[in-house]
């Protein structure tokens, strides 16, 4: 599992995945923004581009004739999309102390960067790993139909919860008003978001691993 | 010792049908794998690699079950696809530190051996390597992780006539000390004429026939004569074409009478695949 995690390390995706994270956290520095999307921007760019790359590289049978098992393909390609969006998350998360700063007196029309907003976003992706992981491994190479509709729910997520900001005064006030300064509120919602996002992640693979245990190279 | 047995492998599609295929490589030989396009060779070429699930059927390799011991086994076989590439814009270096570290028995001097032998050039791209170099490169990695079964899969599909000649020498010194077994599928019948021990020939997703070399040819005859010739024997031919002169056709040895006193040679890998094609063919319509 080492070996294909390392694989897919080297040579999965183009090392500009890498720096994408440091690109798109950087929009975090961009005052009141919709900040749903710096996240969304790995499910739209990253997760096709790499996804389009094992389809052209043949990395599918590329690794299955090597000795490995296929239980251990499926975990380490799941392991790899879990560090790519703890990068993605993680960084955002640095670039938005630095937000939170540089404009203290924000008034946020969208939801603000506390705590709870990044417990909000790792639900995002776990509705996100669920539906793309499992409809992914369906054949292990069409990955058009299983991104369109992983990003419609992780879309659909992300505007709904902006909407509900919106309408609820008591969510408004959590993440935007006088309620985004109660960290003891704001943690149980990251970890929350936390355990979700584990758990959505760990259903998604053992779909994935029985599903490819199917597949056909 | 068998290095390859494979009983009774079936699968089915929806357009295809791999009907209850059986054949063995003994340790140490070379295989030919012959049939036309699309007869099933990739095919059994993936269920032996375990790339696709059996309906039934056991494979074997070195005396075990692949299906219980694939990981085990994979660290024994090597393969290479003659028409498909992989991470061909990755330089030979980075591939190979990447697929290096998944075999145990991996020897980076066998591995350097390899490379200057062949005429490798590690800081090359693989889509800057011609289709020869390809296989050699898989050659190189196989025989770096001490591989004692090649499955190559028209390794020679697309090679010039020198190209090919050059892998055909090194496929007989590779088996050379009898460790090394090689199985390759090609539609090329004249390379299994230079170098394989025993052919095995498909046809429809079924096996016609499989056995060493000069007995495979031995068990046919080629015969030509008059149409009115053609009328004795007619219905011993596996199959025939005419002409304005007369027929050709080809016939079991056993099948063919000599006192008959028709035209009788012993027929090429070539002519035992078109005719026997053409038997089947004629049977499925």
């Amino acid at each position: 599992m080492y070996n294909l995690l390392l694989k897919e390390f080297k040579i999965g995706v183009s090392p500009f995945f890498y720096v994408l994270p440091f690109l798109t956290g950087a929009l975090m520095l961009i005052p009141g923004w919709l900040y749903f999307l710096v996240i969304l921007y790995f499910c739209f760019i990253t997760i096709p581009n790499m996804f389009g790359g094992y389809k052209s590289q043949n990395d599918l049978i590329f690794t299955s004739i090597m000795p490995v098992t296929k239980r251990d393909m499926v975990k380490a390609r799941v392991s790899f999309i879990v560090i790519l969006e703890l990068l993605h998350i993680v960084v955002a998360m640095i670039y938005s102390i630095f937000t939170l700063h540089l404009y203290p007196d924000m008034m946020y029309i969208f939801l603000k960067p506390t705590l709870g907003f990044w417990g909000l976003c790792f639900v995002m992706l776990a509705i996100f790993n669920l539906i793309f992981i499992s409809m992914y491994y369906k054949t292990s190479y069409k990955y058009g139909a299983p991104a369109f509709a992983a990003n419609a729910g992780a879309v659909l997520f992300a505007g709904g919860a902006e909407w509900l900001a919106l309408q609820n005064s008591y969510v408004s006030d959590l993440f935007k008003g006088a309620g985004s300064d109660n960290l003891g509120a704001h943690l149980l919602i990251l970890l929350a978001g936390i355990v979700i996002f584990a758990l959505f992640t760990f259903i998604a693979y053992h779909i994935a691993n029985k599903r490819f245990e199917k597949v056909e190279m | 010792m068998l290095a390859l047995d494979i009983r009774n492998v079936s699968k089915k599609y929806e357009h295809f049908h791999l009907k209850n295929v059986s054949f063995q490589l003994e340790k140490g030989y070379i295989m030919g794998f012959i049939g036309s396009n699309g007869a099933g060779k990739t095919t059994t070429i993936k269920s032996i690699l375990n790339l696709i699930r059996l309906d039934s059927g056991e494979i074997h390799i070195m005396g075990k079950n692949m299906d219980q011991h694939e990981v085990e086994l994979k660290q024994e076989i090597g393969s290479a696809f003659g028409d498909i590439n992989f991470y061909t814009r990755t330089k030979v270096r980075t591939l190979t530190n990447v697929i290096k570290p998944f075999y145990k028995n991996w020897d980076d001097d066998t591995y350097h051996k390899y490379l200057k032998k062949f005429n490798l050039i590690e800081d090359k791209k693989i889509s800057e390597l011609s289709t020869g170099m390809k296989v050699k490169y898989s050659l190189a990695l196989a025989l770096s992780h001490g591989a004692k079964l090649l499955i190559l899969d028209e390794p020679t599909s697309g090679l010039d006539p020198v190209a090919r000649d050059n892998l055909l020498d090194i496929f007989r010194e590779l088996v050379q000390d009898g460790e090394i077994s090689i199985l390759f599928s090609t539609h090329i019948t004249s390379d299994l004429e230079k170098c394989a021990d025993f052919i095995t020939f498909m046809h429809n997703g079924k096996i016609i026939n499989s056995a060493e070399k000069e007995e495979f040819v031995d068990a046919y005859r080629l015969l030509s004569g008059t149409k009115e010739q053609l009328n004795l024997v007619k219905e011993q031919l596996i199959s025939y074409k005419t002409n304005l002169f007369g027929f050709t056709g080809l016939i079991h040895t056993k099948d063919f009478d000599s006192s008959q006193n028709v035209k009788s040679a012993i027929p090429n890998l070539e002519e035992i695949m078109i005719y026997c094609s053409k038997k089947e063919d004629t049977q499925d319509v």
